[in-house]
C-alpha cells in the first residue's frame, strides 16, 4: 500500500494505491499525519484495487476520529469493487463520496 | 446528454413493507422493471450515459441493468447520504455532470411519454429548469440547450408519482389500458393487447381474456380463467378452477385451486388490496404460496453441513467446561437461562433459543462467559439447523422498531457468534452491521469456520481485557 498526499484549496488528499486490508491497515494510519491530525481531509481511492473488513475499520476508524475533533473524512473516486464493498455493507452512509477529488476538496474548503 | 436518476429510501418507504426484498426499481410494472421504463425515456429523450444514485442499496439494480450495454448506454452508480439535496447530489456527482447538459429526475417518479411525439428535440432545445414537477418528484434540466429552436408546449410527456400502493396499481393497469402502447412491452405479442412471454402453457378448458400480459415459465391450469386486466408475471402457477381478472400476480406466486384474485396483487405468500393498502400474509401454501424457498437459514447444504460440524466441535469442546461450570454459577445464583425469540431468516418466521446470563465478576463467572458457556446451548441449535454458527447478532423478536427492516437486509442470519466479533474493529452497532454485511457476501464455508475460531478467541481475549 503506497500512501501519498497533495494539497488542493487548502485541503490534504490522501491517494492510497494497492490493497487496503487487515495487513495493510494499520501501516496506513502511521504513514500520512494527516490521516491522524484534526484538520479534514478528502481520501482518494481510486488506486484502491482491493478493500476488506479490516480496510473498512480502518477507513471508518479515521472518520470517527476526525469527527470527534470537529475535522471530517471525504472520499472520492471509488472504483466499481469498492463502491459495492461500501454499497453491500452500508458503509456508504457514513460518508460523503465524491466521483471528484479535487471537487471534494472543494467543497470541503468551502464549509 | 446525460441522465441523473436520484431516489431515496424516503421516497419509496410506503412500497418496502408490501414487497419486503425487492428494489422498487426492479418493482415490475406490467411485467417490465421500472427502471427499464427510466431507461427507456433517457434513451429518447438523447442520454448516451445514465447514473443511478441513491442512500439506500444498489446492489439488486445494479445486478439487473449491469453496465448498461444491453441498452447501448452507460450505466453507473453512486452514493448519497440521505440529507444531501440536489445540489448536494450535483457536487458529488460533479465529474459526470461536468460535461454539458443533464437531465435529473429525482423521487420515485414514472415518466409517461407519447411514443410519437420526439422527446430528443424537445429536450435538446427546452431552457435549463424543471420540467415537470410533483409533491414527491421532479425531471429537471440543467446546462445550455444543445440547440435553439421553438419549444413545443406542452411538453410532451407527463409526470405519475408512485406514492401509494394503488397509484403503482393504477399506472399498471393504464399501461396495459393503452391502445397501442407507447411502451415497449415484454413477452410475443401477435395482437394488441395481449403480451405471453417464453414457455408459457395452457392447459385444455383454460381461458386467456384480454386486455393480458403473461410472463415466462407460467402454468395455467385447466378451467383457469387469466384476464381480463391480468398482469401475470414469471414462474407463476394458476391452478385448476382459479379466476385471475384486474390483478397483478408479481414472479414467482401460486395460485391454488378454485380461488378467484379479483381487483388485487399477489406476491409470493401476500395477497395486497390496492384500495386500501391492507395486505395479508397467507400461510396455506395451497391458497397462494411463493415458490422461492430459501435453504437451511438462507444457505446452501453443503455450507449448512460445514456449521453443523463446526458446532459440534464446540460443543464437544465446550460440553466437560459447562458441566462443570454451570451447576456452580446456577448455586451462586449468577446463572439465568432465559428463553429469547429472535427473528428468523425469513420475516415473520422467528426462532426461539436458549440463551443464559452470566451475572457477576468472580472467577468463575469470568471463565464462563470467556469459553461462551452462554452461547453453548444455542450451538445444539446451530447443529438442527435453526440458526447459523457464524453470522448476525440475532434481533429480538419484535423488541426493536428496526428488526422488521434488519431481516430485510440481505444476508441476515441469526448465529451462536456475530462475525463482528471476529474482527477488532467494531465500535458500535452499525460498525457491526458493515463486518457482518461484508462476510455475508464474500464469506465461505472455510472462512466462516476460521471466523467462528477468531470469535470464539476474541471472547476469550475481551475478558482478558481491563
Amino acid at each position: 500500500m503506497t500512501v501519498n498526499e497533495k494539497k488542493c484549496k487548502g485541503i490534504t488528499i490522501v491517494s492510497l494505491n494497492g490493497s487496503l486490508d487487515a495487513a495493510s491497515a494499520p501501516g496506513v494510519l502511521n504513514s500520512s499525519s494527516a490521516l491522524t491530525d484534526t484538520q479534514s481531509i478528502v481520501i482518494d481511492l481510486s488506486g484502491v484495487d482491493f478493500l476488506d473488513s479490516s480496510g473498512l475499520g480502518c477507513l471508518v476508524g479515521i472518520a470517527r476520529k476526525k469527527r470527534e475533533q470537529g475535522g471530517d473524512v471525504r472520499l472520492a473516486c471509488l472504483n466499481e469493487k469498492l463502491r459495492k464493498v461500501f454499497d453491500i455493507t452500508r458503509a456508504s452512509r457514513l460518508f460523503d463520496i465524491y466521483d471528484d477529488a479535487e471537487y471534494a476538496a472543494g467543497t470541503a474548503a468551502k464549509k | 446528454m446525460k441522465t441523473l436518476i436520484v431516489i431515496r429510501e424516503a421516497d419509496y418507504g410506503w412500497l418496502t413493507p408490501l414487497f419486503p426484498g425487492v428494489h422498487p426499481l426492479v418493482m415490475p410494472i406490467c411485467n417490465k422493471p421500472f427502471i427499464e421504463y427510466l431507461i427507456d425515456f433517457s434513451i429518447l429523450a438523447g442520454s448516451t450515459a445514465v447514473r443511478i444514485v441513491s442512500d439506500g442499496p444498489l446492489n439488486d439494480v445494479e445486478r439487473y441493468c449491469e453496465n448498461g450495454s444491453r441498452w447501448g448506454i452507460d450505466i453507473s452508480y453512486a452514493s448519497i447520504l440521505v440529507d444531501d439535496d440536489l445540489d448536494a447530489v450535483m457536487d458529488k456527482n460533479a465529474r459526470y455532470c461536468s460535461e454539458g447538459r443533464m437531465m435529473v429526475t429525482s423521487g420515485f417518479i414514472f415518466i409517461s411519454y407519447e411514443k410519437k411525439h420526439e422527446l430528443k428535440p424537445f429536450v435538446a432545445m427546452a431552457p435549463a429548469g424543471t420540467l415537470l414537477r410533483g409533491s414527491t418528484g421532479s425531471l429537471l434540466l440543467t446546462g445550455t440547450p444543445e440547440n435553439v429552436g421553438e419549444v413545443r408546449e406542452p411538453a410532451p410527456c407527463s409526470l405519475v408519482e408512485l406514492d401509494s400502493i394503488g397509484s403503482y396499481y393504477r399506472l399498471s393497469t393504464e399501461i396495459l389500458n393503452e391502445r397501442p402502447s407507447p411502451y415497449v412491452l415484454p413477452g410475443y405479442s401477435n395482437e394488441p393487447d395481449c403480451h405471453i412471454g417464453r414457455n408459457v402453457v395452457t392447459s385444455k378448458g383454460a381461458e386467456i381474456i384480454k386486455p393480458v400480459i403473461i410472463g415466462n415459465n407460467v402454468q395455467i391450469m385447466k378451467g383457469a380463467v387469466v384476464g381480463p386486466f391480468a398482469v401475470i408475471g414469471s414462474n407463476v402457477i394458476v391452478d385448476r378452477e382459479s379466476t385471475v381478472s384486474n390483478s397483478m400476480l408479481l414472479d414467482n406466486t401460486y395460485i391454488g385451486e378454485n380461488l378467484d384474485i379479483v381487483g388485487r396483487i399477489a406476491y409470493g405468500n401476500i395477497l395486497i388490496d390496492p384500495a386500501s393498502g391492507v395486505s395479508i400474509a397467507m400461510e396455506d401454501r395451497h391458497l397462494l404460496s411463493g415458490m422461492k424457498r430459501d435453504g437451511i437459514f438462507g444457505l446452501g447444504l453443503f455450507r449448512y453441513l460445514f456449521h453443523a460440524a463446526v458446532s459440534l466441535l464446540f460443543i464437544l469442546l465446550l460440553f466437560i467446561p459447562y458441566l462443570l461450570l454451570a451447576p456452580l454459577l446456577k448455586i451462586q445464583g449468577k446463572w439465568k437461562n432465559r428463553t429469547m425469540t429472535f427473528q428468523g431468516v425469513q420475516q415473520g418466521k422467528n426462532v426461539i433459543v436458549v440463551r443464559p446470563s452470566i451475572a457477576g465478576e468472580g472467577v468463575l463467572s469470568g471463565l464462563a462467559r470467556s469459553l461462551s458457556l452462554d452461547r453453548f446451548a444455542m450451538l445444539f441449535s446451530a447443529l438442527s439447523g435453526r440458526v447459523a454458527v457464524i453470522g448476525s447478532f440475532p434481533v429480538e423478536a419484535g423488541r426493536h422498531q428496526e428488526a422488521a427492516t434488519s431481516v430485510l437486509m440481505p444476508g441476515y442470519r441469526p448465529a451462536v457468534f456475530s462475525y463482528a466479533e471476529a474482527e477488532d474493529w467494531p465500535v458500535n452497532a452499525e460498525d457491526s452491521s458493515i463486518v457482518e454485511r461484508y462476510y455475508a457476501v464474500h464469506g465461505s464455508p472455510v472462512q466462516d469456520m476460521v471466523l467462528t475460531v477468531k470469535a470464539f478467541l476474541n471472547r476469550i481475549h475481551a475478558q482478558d481485557q481491563p
